[in-house]
């Protein structure tokens, strides 16, 4: 389990967060829906899915949201500074089975409250963004 | 603009009951999101981190559903909406033992005209505490509905 220390002060507007390559399985997507209590056709089954007018089975909003919540705390690591705010947008729907990329970048530092922006998003195989968001760490005190 | 009873913003509308969060609940949900930081797995490891536990990664806080008559609260304009995204504030860690209340209440309802027409957004914010009446989180869900 890779943990960065990481500090506020090493911290610069257009430091990379990840790309973490994933492939995203069903069994995976299942897995989620099962334990968080949303086994609905949709998550889970493919004909299904498809009755409701999508493609397949797609990966429910929460676990995206999930996933590029833990790019973020996978890059603090185990250092003082903690995920205060997330926030997301669903624009096409992630469909599992295919490998996912999760990245982002440090848009804003603030000294005054030790606090750090980023944009964070879940890109296809095509280089196409199908969740965006933006998050907010806050750091302890030096 | 679209015409809705503005009575509806900031009441709640309801809240839920209880939920007992387990050690398993956090565990099976790392399983599922391919969780390994030791704050949120290892237990030994977790003792000597800044929360002296176990906690839940934080997007854990997105997984109490919200009671059977939400929907029913929210107002609707034109087709069936669908979840448009969420914001999320992380207050307060979630930990094993604890129990969890939801309450909801309509935030803002507002109209938006992109490339492919005008579409409502209707933001509903369920605020979690824990069983101290302490809030561990506010979840603000945005149902997108197009006239």
């Amino acid at each position: 389990m890779p943990q960065s220390q990481r500090k506020y002060e090493d911290v610069k507007v257009g430091d990379a967060l990840g790309p973490q390559e994933l492939f995203l399985s069903k069994e995976q997507v299942r897995a989620y829906a099962r334990t968080t209590g949303m086994w609905v056709p949709r998550f889970t089954d493919d004909e299904g899915a498809r009755k409701e007018g999508l493609p397949g089975m797609i990966t429910p909003g929460n676990m995206s949201l999930a996933l590029l919540s833990k790019l973020v705390t996978d890059w603090l690591g185990s250092s003082d500074a903690r995920l205060v705010r997330v926030g997301t947008t669903y624009r096409q729907p992630v469909l599992p089975d295919h490998t996912i990329i999760l990245q982002g970048f440090v848009t804003h530092t603030n000294d005054a409250d030790r606090t750090a922006d980023m944009d964070i998003w879940i890109e296809n195989e095509e280089a196409e963004r199908l969740v965006i968001g933006t998050a907010t760490v806050q750091f302890g005190k030096s | 603009m679209v015409d809705y009873d503005p009575a509806l913003i900031g009441r709640v509308f309801e809240v839920t009951d209880p939920v007992p969060v387990t050690a398993e609940m956090i565990r099976d949900f790392c399983r599922a999101t391919g969780e390994t930081s030791p704050l949120f797995v290892d237990e030994e490891a977790a003792k000597r981190g800044p929360y002296g536990s176990i906690v839940a990664p934080p997007s854990f806080a997105v997984t109490f559903r919200n009671g059977r008559q939400f929907f029913e609260h929210i107002p609707r304009f034109g087709r069936q909406g669908f979840d448009a995204g969420k914001d999320v504030e992380f207050v307060a860690p979630i930990r094993p033992g604890d129990k969890i209340t939801l309450s909801s209440h309509v935030k803002e309802i507002y109209e938006k005209t992109g490339r492919t027409g005008s579409m409502v957004f209707v933001v509903v914010r369920s605020t979690l505490k824990n069983q101290n009446d302490e809030i561990v989180a506010h979840v603000d869900h945005r149902f997108m509905n197009r006239p």
